[in-house]
C-alpha cells in the first residue's frame, strides 16, 4: 500500500497560509510534523511525498522537511520517496542530504523520468539502485553478474539500499521501491 | 550637539565606509544629521544601510538622526518608489519635499521590505516571484527555469536576519546597469540588519576555536567559508552555503560586512579586496549579492 502525501496540502495547513513557498525552517517543521502524523497513524509500506504545486523550496526548508525527517524515527517504519520535484528541488534536497550523509528514492517531474537516488552514496550503491530500478528485483548473484562484481561487493551494495530502505529486502532478493 | 554625517554623492557598497566613518564613534553620543542633498546615486545596499542606522540609534536610545533628503529629483523619485520613506517613518526624521511613491513598472524585483518576522521572509519570496521571472529573463538573459535560484537565496539571506540579528532588519532587491564596473546589467540583493552581528552571534561557540584571531572578520569567515552556525543542530550553515554556491554559479560577488570588517568572495570581473578589517565601526550585519548578466553587454 501506498500512501501519497501533497505537500502543497500540509503548506495551505502551516503557518505560512496560502503560500506555495516551502520556505524558512519554522514553515519546514511545522510541514514535517504534519507529515509525521500522517505517518504515524498510516498502515502503508511506501510514502510519496509530491512536490506538485509547490513553487520554490529553500534549503532550510528542504533539510527541515526531508533530512529531518529521515533522521527521525517516524521514517524508518516505511520507504519515502519524493516524486514531482523540479530540477531546483532536487538540487536542494540532494544538497541538504549530502550534509546529513542521507539519500532518499526520487522521481523528479517530467514524462519518461526515472527514479533517482538523491543525497550521499557511494558509487556502488548507486550502481546498486540503478540496477534494480532498470532490471527489477534481484539478487546478489545476478547483480553481481551484471555489472561483473564479485559476489561480496555486489552483496554488500544490496544490503546498504536495504538498510538504507533504499529497496525493499525480501528472502535474499531485493526489489525496487514503487515508484508511480 | 548635531554631527553633519555627509552621505557620497555616489552612495553603494563601496562608499558605505565613508558613511559609516563620518557617523563616528558608535553608539554616537550627539545627534546625526545625515546630509543627503548632494546624492546624486543610492544603491539598494545603502539604501537599507540608512534605515539600519535609524534602527540602530533607535535599538541603542539616541535621539532620532536627521535626514535631509536629496536635492535630485531623480534621487528623490527613485528612494520614494522604493519605498524608502515610508519605511523611514519613525526612524529618521526626513526635512526636504517629498514625492509621492510612483506607481507603475519598474526595474526593482523588490522594493524594500522590512524583515522582523519569518512572515515577512515568506512575503518576500512571494514578492519577488511576481515580477522577478519577467526583469530576469527580458534584462539579463537568465532562463525562466534558473530564476527559482533568485528565490532561494533571498530566503536564506533574510532569515539570517530573523535567526541571528535579533531585531529588524531591511531587503532590496534592484536591477541596473553597472557601466563603469562591469559594462553589464546586474542584479542585486542588499540585506541590512542593526543586530547583534556575525562575531557577537557565534562568540559563545567558536571565539575559543580561533583564539587570538578572533573578531569581525574571522566570524564572517567562520559563517561564510566554514558555514558554520550557533545552533547545534547539524543542519543549520548550509543557507550561506547555497549563496555561495548560487553566487559562484552566475560568477557573481556576495560581501558580507558586519561591525568592523567585510569579507567578499570576489570574481574576476571585480578589484575588491576579500578581506577588509579595521573599518569603521556599523552595527549589525550588511550583506550584498551581486548577480552579473551572463556575458551581455551593456544595455
Amino acid at each position: 500500500m501506498i500512501q501519497t502525501i501533497r505537500l502543497h496540502h500540509l503548506l495551505r495547513e502551516s503557518p505560512s497560509g496560502e503560500s506555495r513557498c516551502l520556505v524558512t525552517r519554522p514553515t519546514g517543521a511545522a510541514v514535517r510534523n504534519s507529515i509525521e502524523r500522517a505517518l504515524e497513524s498510516s498502515s502503508c509500506a511506501t510514502v510519496f511525498l509530491d512536490f506538485t504545486e509547490v513553487d520554490l523550496l529553500d534549503l532550510s526548508c528542504a533539510d527541515e522537511v526531508v533530512a529531518k525527517l529521515l533522521l527521525g524515527a517516524s521514517s524508518g517504519a516505511c520507504y519515502v520517496v519524493l516524486c514531482n520535484l523540479r530540477p531546483d528541488q532536487v538540487e536542494a534536497v540532494d544538497h541538504v542530504l549530502r550534509h546529513h550523509h542521507l539519500a532518499v528514492a526520487a522521481v523528479p517531474c517530467g514524462d519518461g523520468a526515472s527514479a533517482d537516488l538523491l543525497g550521499w552514496a557511494d558509487e556502488d550503491t548507486r550502481a546498486a539502485f540503478g540496477s534494480v530500478v532498470s532490471t527489477g528485483p534481484t539478487t546478489a548473484v545476478l547483480l553481481a553478474a551484471e555489472l561483473n562484481w564479485a559476489y561480496d561487493r555486489a552483496e554488500r551494495a544490496l544490503t546498504t539500499l536495504a538498510t538504507r530502505r533504499l529497496a525493499r529486502a525480501e528472502h535474499g532478493a531485493f526489489y525496487p521501491l514503487p515508484f508511480q | 550637539m548635531t554631527r553633519v554625517v555627509q552621505v557620497p554623492a555616489s552612495f553603494d557598497d563601496r562608499t558605505f565606509d565613508q558613511f559609516a566613518e563620518a557617523c563616528g564613534s558608535w553608539p554616537p553620543d550627539v545627534r546625526l544629521l545625515i546630509d543627503a542633498r548632494q546624492a546624486q546615486w543610492v544603491s539598494p545596499y545603502a539604501l537599507v544601510g540608512l534605515l539600519t542606522t535609524g534602527q540602530a540609534l533607535a535599538d541603542a536610545g539616541c535621539p532620532q538622526p536627521l535626514f535631509t533628503a536629496p536635492q535630485s529629483d531623480d534621487v528623490k523619485r527613485y528612494l520614494a518608489r522604493t519605498g524608502f520613506f515610508s519605511h523611514a517613518e519613525g526612524l529618521l526624521e526626513v526635512h526636504g519635499k517629498i514625492p509621492k511613491a510612483a506607481s507603475g513598472p519598474t526595474d526593482a524585483l523588490l522594493d524594500i521590505r522590512a524583515i522582523r518576522a519569518m512572515k515577512d521572509v515568506h512575503d518576500a519570496v512571494r514578492g519577488i516571484s511576481d515580477n522577478a521571472t519577467r526583469i530576469l529573463v527580458e534584462q539579463l538573459g537568465i532562463e525562466s527555469k534558473e530564476t527559482y535560484g533568485f528565490g532561494m537565496a533571498l530566503s536564506e539571506a533574510c532569515q539570517n536576519i530573523v535567526e541571528h540579528a535579533g531585531t529588524a532588519g531591511w531587503v532590496a532587491v534592484q536591477s541596473y546597469t553597472w557601466r563603469r564596473r562591469l559594462g553589464r546589467r546586474v542584479v542585486v540583493i542588499a540585506v541590512s540588519d542593526s543586530g547583534v552581528g556575525f562575531r557577537h552571534s557565534l562568540e559563545a561557540s567558536h571565539a575559543r576555536q580561533y583564539g587570538e584571531r578572533w573578531g569581525d572578520g574571522a566570524a564572517i569567515e567562520a559563517a561564510l567559508i566554514q558555514n558554520v552556525s550557533r545552533f547545534r543542530d547539524p543542519g543549520r550553515g548550509q543557507g550561506l552555503a547555497y549563496i555561495k554556491r548560487f553566487v559562484h554559479q552566475w560568477n557573481g560577488k556576495i560581501s558580507i560586512r558586519s561591525g568592523t570588517a567585510r569579507l567578499s568572495i570576489v570574481p574576476d570581473w571585480d578589484d575588491d579586496e576579500p578581506l577588509a578589517e579595521h573599518l569603521p565601526f556599523f552595527p549589525g550585519a550588511q550583506v550584498q549579492i551581486t548577480i552579473p548578466a551572463p556575458g551581455a553587454a551593456a544595455s
